[in-house]
């Protein structure tokens, strides 16, 4: 259709008297080839959509089953939720968690590990012939009537030999009566719940000793230069997302962080500033601080990791990629080992892949002999986010009192 | 198999899409009684052949004096906005580098200057340039002169001052708080009430058409002219959407407002002058109706492609994607129309300034077009999404195809319409090339940064001061590129005010206008 030019030659742009139509050509072959591949790929994608919404909506209905059944067997509860510290054959960990095989208040009853469970312990307890620092959390916000009934009932059977069981109802009624106590203050007041105990050791006199009152200011109002540690890490020190977790952390341990932020030596614009405004003597006053500051666990996975994973690492290392298990260090359940190893339980699992990343990319390189720097390399994204998640899922790490830390590195926190 | 969402979604999609290609099929082969008369006014006599003789070409002189003062105003009000968005667009750019240059006062500070820059270069400048191009050009197409002109004049007047309400307002900290609804909607609501007022006349113009078929220039301005005050009005209206629904409404508009308004705008301004500069008709009427039906039917839900990733339903998304990369057809299509008939001309492009601008733009916006399609793949989006690379995507679109079909327009259109030729050629020439060259600074560096961005941060081993850092040569050279475009801006400026203000030794008019 192409015809001969018919305008004025003058100039060949168009007569202004022209106005535009169109040609009544054929849509070219090539169009429509396009067309239909789009349409069948369209078709396609919007297909295999539906089938991951199927798969989705199966996880989740498998999920839920899977969630009704757990609470069937007192073992898979306490496999769960007891066996991280007190370990699946309740043995204990030595001189960190008592042991439930063979003691004395597994003995005692269902009724009395209930109550323990209930309330948590806080405060020095013989069990089986060794004194521990007994720290352990309640558990009546994170179980309900009916698996505390079923795990006590488990120990009880499984580890003090009894023959009892505890049904929920009477969880019920010993929830009611053991309500806003606080812990079991050591041995010494749950030898009034358990007859014929041993010798328990004694509660120490003074219980806490008083907060300086400019470190508190510090914590919670800041100062001329330096903001609050409230103001990130939150009342508690229990942290969020990519801000850690304080509370527990060994003093040793937060100390020396803070001088490396202050001197440069690890990177964080924020904390470089804020540790650029402290003196040795609040550093020393804010690390003792948060060393005994005893909060529940503020963290929950959220990075989509593989908890099986994450427990296989912290608790068997992948030999395979080179990585030790994490509580080969960081000591049993992740407690941390004063002063160089921090506790990870409970951590906050942003902060944990964040500093795993930051290792192996050499942006943070303050760790003993470099180890984490290897470690942290040898790991893949997905196992960073894995064992971030794992540890994330652990309970929060009581924290020592200060005589324990004083014993440990000498009352100075000087390394 | 299990009935869910995207099942039935792959259905109605593959219904919509046979019902597309029917339509098609039956407007194109005349199968509705009603065009079998239309088909004789723009075919002549026998139906498949092509008339030449005369039917395209007629005497515009009496339709263009009535038209001249509502464009001519609607110019003037574009340009104005057009410098000032520019001004804020270069010093938003400019403190991406240099974080700490006037940071004195709130209304200073980027997310206003951003935010200003973006809103006025769409309500102010290309909103009003586009719709002085449907004043110009539908008229002329229907054959007829635009009825209730004066209305326009009132439209001009309530659009403008809410804009610059809203941008005053704005810059003082009274927002809405969504991105491309920045404005407060009382002021949205103005804008609405001003585009009842510029469509009225319009419509008049269409019922009162000497002509039966309606060129396809037409259909897009009369499409987006339905669309765009639905859409304004539904986004903006206030307590209807809360939460992720908010979002999800937010991103459908900010989307529609480039493919059901702006486009519409350019492509149907570029379809009417490219053949009409040249003198030659479009390639193909077939594949006019699959580029206007397949913006119709798809573009609508594109704009959750902007919410990848985000805690949507995800047939949401995987549909907004789908229908991104189902924009490929009918941009192919209006390719093909306008290209054709540019490569098989190419000398009219070194005897028309206002075409080279034309012909550019019509090119950026297949590659504009090409581009978001990819990018809405989640694949890439997963590099792209929160970096510059969209930004210079948002620009190929919006500058590059856009503003630069426009500049091209308003060349065309203002000697018709004051009588006289452009005293300086010269001028557009520079301005030609300043924008061209500066844009391609522009883009170039923001798509190459945009990338290292993306890739920076999802390394999880680098720091995110890493991902900033990385940007920051690329950005110095997009405030180049940046303020190169804003000097073409002025020499557009003074090129169309030059011409308006009648210098003495101007040529002999060619045709009677009016002095107003």
């Amino acid at each position: 259709m192409n015809r001969p030019d018919k305008q004025p030659v003058k100039s060949r742009l168009a007569d202004e008297g022209y106005e535009p139509w169109e040609n009544n050509r054929r849509i070219p072959l090539p169009v429509i080839w396009v067309a239909v591949a789009l349409a069948v790929w369209g078709t396609a994608t919007l297909l295999r959509d539906s089938g991951s919404y199927a798969v989705a909506q199966n996880e989740r209905q498998s999920g839920e089953t899977v969630a009704a059944e757990a609470p069937e067997g007192g073992e898979a509860l306490f496999l769960a939720r007891c066996s991280t510290c007190h370990q699946p054959n309740g043995a204990g960990v030595r001189l960190a968690v008592p042991p439930l095989h063979g003691s004395d208040f597994a003995k005692a009853g269902p009724e009395v590990v209930a109550q323990i469970m209930l309330r948590g312990i806080d405060g020095p307890i013989r069990v089986s012939g060794f004194a521990y620092d007994g720290r352990m959390p309640s558990f009546a916000a994170a179980l309900n009537d009916g698996d505390i009934a079923q795990i006590a009932s488990f120990v009880a059977n499984r580890f003090g030999g009894t023959g009892a069981a505890l049904e929920a109802g009477q969880v019920a009624t010993l929830r009611a009566a053991q309500a806003n106590k606080g812990s079991w203050q050591g041995g010494a007041e749950l030898a009034a719940l358990v007859p014929d105990l041993p010798t328990q050791p004694p509660m120490p006199a003074e219980a806490k000793p008083a907060t300086d009152p400019a470190i508190s200011a510090l914590v919670f109002a800041g100062k001329s230069d330096a903001w609050s540690c409230a103001s990130c890490h939150g009342d508690l020190g229990q942290g969020t997302e990519n801000t850690p977790r304080l509370a527990g952390l060994a003093q040793g341990y937060i100390a020396r962080q803070l001088r490396d932020f202050r001197q440069g030596e690890r990177h964080n614009e924020s904390m470089n500033s804020v540790a650029k405004a402290l003196n040795d003597h609040e550093i020393h006053g804010l690390a003792a601080y948060y060393a005994r500051q005893r909060v529940a666990s503020a963290a929950q996975p959220a990075l989509g990791g593989d908890l099986a994973r994450g427990e296989q690492i912290a608790l068997q290392g992948d030999w395979s990629i080179g990585v030790p298990a994490c509580f080969s260090c960081h000591g049993p359940s992740g407690f941390g080992v004063a002063p160089d190893f921090p506790a990870l339980a409970a951590q906050q699992p942003a902060y944990i892949a964040s500093q795993l990343a930051a290792w192996a990319g050499g942006h943070r390189n303050n760790s003993p002999l470099g180890l984490m720097d290897r470690i942290s390399e040898a790991l893949p994204e997905a196992d960073r986010r894995a064992v971030a998640d794992y540890l994330a899922s652990l309970p929060a790490v009581p924290a020592p009192e200060q005589r324990a830390e004083a014993k440990i590195d000498g009352g100075k926190d000087e390394l | 198999m299990l009935i869910t969402m995207g099942l039935l979604l792959a259905l109605s999609f593959v219904v919509s899409l046979l019902a597309l290609t029917f339509l098609i099929w039956a407007i194109a082969t005349r199968q509705f009684a009603l065009d079998r008369a239309q088909a004789k006014t723009v075919f002549g006599k026998e139906a498949a052949e092509p008339d030449t003789d005369g039917t395209h070409l007629f005497d515009t002189t009496g339709i263009d004096r009535v038209s001249a003062r509502p464009v001519r105003l609607l110019i003037l009000g574009a340009i104005f906005w057009l410098l000032l968005a520019s001004a804020f667009g270069v010093i938003a750019s400019l403190k991406l580098h240099w974080p700490d240059w006037l940071n004195q006062a709130a209304p200073l500070t980027f997310g206003r200057m951003r935010a200003l820059h973006l809103n006025l270069v769409t309500y102010g400048w290309l909103s009003q340039i586009g719709i002085a191009c449907m004043y110009w050009i539908l008229p002329r197409i229907f054959r007829t002169q635009l009825r209730s002109p004066q209305l326009a004049v009132i439209g001009f007047w309530l659009w403008n001052i809410g804009v610059t309400l809203g941008a005053v307002t704005f810059a003082w900290g009274w927002t809405d708080g969504e991105e491309w609804l920045e404005f407060a909607w009382q002021f949205d609501m103005l804008l609405v009430l001003a585009g009842v007022f510029f469509v009225v006349p319009l419509v008049r113009t269409a019922r009162a058409r000497e002509v039966d078929h309606i060129y396809v220039t037409g259909w897009y301005f009369l499409a987006a002219m339905v669309w765009f005050p639905c859409l304004f009005f539904i986004a903006n209206f206030p307590g209807i959407h809360y939460g992720v629904e908010e979002a999800t409404v937010n991103w459908w508009f900010a989307h529609n407002v480039l493919g059901l308004w702006l486009t519409p705008l350019g492509v149907g301004t570029a379809y009417y002058f490219i053949p009409k500069i040249i003198g030659k008709p479009i390639y193909s009427y077939s594949l006019s109706l699959i580029g206007f039906w397949g913006l119709a039917l798809f573009y609508s839900q594109v704009g959750i492609h902007h919410l990848i990733g985000g805690p949507l339903p995800t047939w949401v998304v995987t549909l907004s994607i789908v229908h991104s990369m189902m924009m490929f057809i009918p941009v192919i299509a209006v390719a093909i129309n306008q290209h054709v008939t540019v490569a098989r001309n190419t000398w009219a492009l070194r005897e028309s300034l206002p075409l080279r601008f034309i012909a550019f733009g019509a090119v950026m916006y297949t590659l504009a077009s090409f581009q978001g399609s990819i990018e809405a793949l989640r694949s890439v989006n997963t590099i792209t999404h929160f970096t510059h690379y969209t930004v210079g995507h948002a620009h190929l679109g919006a500058y590059a195809f856009v503003s630069i079909v426009m500049f091209g327009a308003a060349y065309h259109i203002m000697p018709r319409m004051v009588g006289r030729e452009f005293a300086y050629p010269g001028l557009i020439r520079l301005h030609f090339w300043l924008v061209v060259l500066g844009f391609a600074i522009y883009f170039f560096a923001l798509t190459i940064g945009g990338v290292l961005q993306g890739l920076a941060m999802l390394d999880a081993t680098r720091s995110f001061a890493e991902s900033v850092m990385v940007t920051k040569p690329y950005l110095e050279a997009r405030s180049v590129g940046g303020t190169m475009m804003a000097l073409g801006h002025v020499v557009f400026a003074a090129n169309i005010i030059g011409i308006l203000r009648a210098p003495r030794r101007a040529l002999q008019p060619q045709s009677s206008v009016p002095a107003e």
